[in-house]
């Protein structure tokens, strides 16, 4: 269960406080149930993400995780550019608590999944971009999270990575639920039960994830 | 319920998140860019050279009563373990930035991280130095060897509460990195790492005594030989309540201000 009790967040620009992205926002998301968080480009989506996984913190008000909850999956994210994939999945591993002698069997499943050969010895610098979400993919999967947030992850990899990203996302929903963003429909429509549509800093909970899509499009212009 | 699985205390989590960090850390500071760990080395030891070779043209064969070799070994360890600790410390927030997606790593732990590793070197480099100048003869045998773990403990201390300042100063107010970068000169010049404290003039050297820096360099130099003059107002634990204070300082900026700007 994580607990979203009136959560506002502005950002800091160069010249003081910037806009209010979220305006209050509560909301209780149950466990294992999978919600899309929809809404037009600068809706306060991917903020919300963040906020949940913890990347950040809410200006006001406050967010309680009662479950182990990912890191937000997104294009490029979490990765250090210097580092090896070997050195950025032996990294987390540490973070999260792994014992030393269950690293390296872990690393292993990580570029079993990854697919990405050699390169996984590289640094994470000279991959291409459906390499890296290949990567942060994989890193994710790698621990057992009881809710995973995906900001558009599998946006960047190719269709062979996206099937095999399916096929994972599936797999995940029987165990664990998921907390995504996507402009596809259908990719929504298909991982999420619930949906939340944010507007104008202003969250709106749907037990359907095509209600939320129908009040979505009704604001669109026609 | 989900709580118990796998729920980690903070400090577990602290530790955990310290250890990784000092492991990647050491790993890019060793292996970044062709032979990195030589130069880590090198750079010491080719200061202590050029110096020594100036003061031997100029036939300074001691300082203070104790030898130029130990004089300037011991001054310039001290002298780059205060500069890079601060320096590393001053760049932690921003070179790691990617890592600041996880919850569990946060700004300070990088900075923390960043001088317990520079610490650790100038340790490894310091005794690397001191064995191969007793191999050429030089007595390295430190007479009260208390105070000076003590002076390098005190400077690290100093180092790290300036560069957790520095790290939130430089988000907060950009200018400050040129105007930092101005100082290190400056500042080496003051500290009596390579002009003798004791050679300085009244008023002058009261002046002096007013920097941190120099106690701890002058303490450690006392601790190799009783022979040792220096300034009659040195005091150690002088260092040690500057030092005290800028981590203070420092700690209550990531505290207050972080969250607002390490995002921007």
């Amino acid at each position: 269960m994580i607990i979203i009790d009136d959560v506002h967040k502005r950002y800091q620009t160069d010249h003081g406080h910037g806009p209010w992205v979220l305006k209050g926002i509560s909301i209780t998301i149950p466990t294992h149930l999978s919600v899309g968080i929809i809404g037009c480009n600068g809706a306060g989506k991917s903020t919300l993400l963040r906020l949940i996984g913890g990347t950040d913190t809410p200006s006001k008000g406050r967010i309680e995780r009662r479950c182990r909850v990912s890191w937000p999956m997104n294009y490029g994210g979490g990765l250090q550019n210097n580092m090896t994939g070997r050195q950025n999945s032996k990294f987390l591993c540490r973070i999260h608590g792994l014992r030393e002698q269950e690293i390296p069997e872990r690393i292993a499943s990580i570029q079993d999944f990854t697919e990405i050969g050699a390169a996984f010895d590289q640094p994470v610098k000279t991959y291409s971009s459906g390499m890296k979400s290949r990567l942060q993919f994989g890193l994710t999967l790698a621990f057992d999270f009881d809710v995973y947030i995906s900001d558009e992850a599998t946006s960047a990899g190719d269709a062979a990575f996206r099937n095999k990203a399916q096929t994972a996302f599936n797999k995940l929903i029987n165990r664990a639920s998921i907390i995504m963003t996507s402009h596809g429909e259908g990719t929504l429509t298909q991982f999420c039960q619930a949906g939340i549509w944010l507007h104008n800093g202003q969250a709106h909970w749907f037990d359907d994830v095509k209600d939320a899509f129908a009040a979505y499009k009704e604001t669109l212009p026609k | 319920m989900n709580i118990a699985k796998g729920y980690r205390s903070p400090l577990m989590i602290t530790f955990t998140t310290w250890k990784a960090l000092f492991l990647r850390e050491a790993v890019a500071r060793l292996t970044s860019g062709r032979s990195a760990w030589v130069w880590l080395l090198l750079e010491p030891v080719l200061q202590i050279s050029f110096m020594l070779v100036i003061m031997t043209q100029l036939h300074v064969r001691t300082v203070g009563g104790i030898d130029t070799v130990v004089w300037l070994v011991v001054g310039l360890v001290f002298a780059n373990l205060f500069k890079r600790t601060a320096s590393q410390a001053q760049h932690a927030i921003s070179a790691n930035r990617a890592l600041y997606s996880y919850r569990q790593v946060k700004p300070v732990d990088t900075v923390l991280v960043r001088a317990a590793l520079e610490g650790f070197l100038m340790i490894v480099i310091g005794l690397i130095l001191v064995a191969g100048a007793s191999f050429l003869g030089y007595d390295f045998t430190p007479n009260e060897s208390w105070v000076l773990l003590g002076a390098f403990i005190n400077i690290w201390l100093l180092a790290l509460g300036l560069g957790l300042i520095a790290s939130i100063g430089v988000l907060m107010i950009p200018e400050l990195e040129k105007i930092i970068a101005f100082a290190n000169i400056p500042i080496y010049m003051i500290s009596g790492v390579a002009i003798p404290i004791s050679a300085i003039p009244e008023p002058f050297q009261q002046w002096l005594m007013y920097n941190p820096i120099v106690h701890s360099i002058e303490s450690a130099r006392k601790a190799m030989s009783i022979y040792y003059h220096t300034s009659p107002d040195l005091n150690l634990f002088y260092t040690t309540e500057a030092a005290l204070f800028c981590v203070f300082i420092g700690l209550s900026l990531h505290s207050r201000f972080v969250a607002k700007v390490y995002k921007k």
